[in-house]
């Protein structure tokens, strides 16, 4: 069965390069738990995808963004 | 060949600026820059951290933009690591930097 065709929201939006310090963009692309988003269900393009996963990778690193949402203790 | 970068260090919050301004002078120091430019500072100030560090909730952030020697690097980065009140530090090629002198083939018909 074929997918729908979805369309890459950071090429639409004509961002070239994604900041790692831009963390309400990469928060659109993280599971509630704050996981990566895998780009079947984000849409993304394989460029901008393996820029988002090292971005939200160094964010992380820099408390930006939790490593998990919702953990206590 | 020198290359941009970009660090972003997160200070202790309970630090004073005063005390904040002179670690970073003294960290620059090490990275000597070409006589038009200077290290290119932005300060986001107090902000709560996604998970505690050391600690801490609190962290007092500053961005730097900077032209630097790939060899000088070592020595500031130990720098950076030896120093109490800097909780977290990165150091990263601004990659936005990186992708201005390449200009696609098709430059005549860019909209701006």
């Amino acid at each position: 069965m074929a997918r729908q065709q979805k369309t890459c929201a950071i090429c639409e939006s004509g961002v070239h390069v994604v900041d790692f310090k831009d963390e309400r963009l990469l928060g659109r692309f993280l599971t509630e738990r704050g996981k990566i988003l895998p780009s079947r269900l984000s849409g993304t393009c394989a460029r901008h995808q393996r820029q988002l996963s090292t971005a939200i990778k160094r964010a992380r690193q820099m408390a930006l963004l939790p490593y998990i949402k919702g953990f206590a203790g | 060949m020198s290359r941009t970068y970009e660090a972003v260090y997160i200070f202790d919050s309970a630090l004073e600026e005063t005390a904040i301004t002179e670690k970073l002078d003294r960290f620059h120091a090490l990275l000597p820059q070409p006589a038009e430019a200077a290290v290119a500072l932005t300060t986001w100030g107090k902000r709560t951290l996604a998970y505690p560090i050391a600690g801490k909730e609190t962290g007092y952030y500053v961005i730097a933009k900077f032209e630097a020697e790939a060899t000088s690097l070592p020595e500031f980065e130990r720098a950076l690591k030896l120093d109490e009140g800097l909780l977290r530090h990165l150091v990263v090629l601004d990659e936005g930097a990186q992708m201005a002198p390449t200009p696609s083939a098709k430059d005549g018909e860019d909209e701006d």
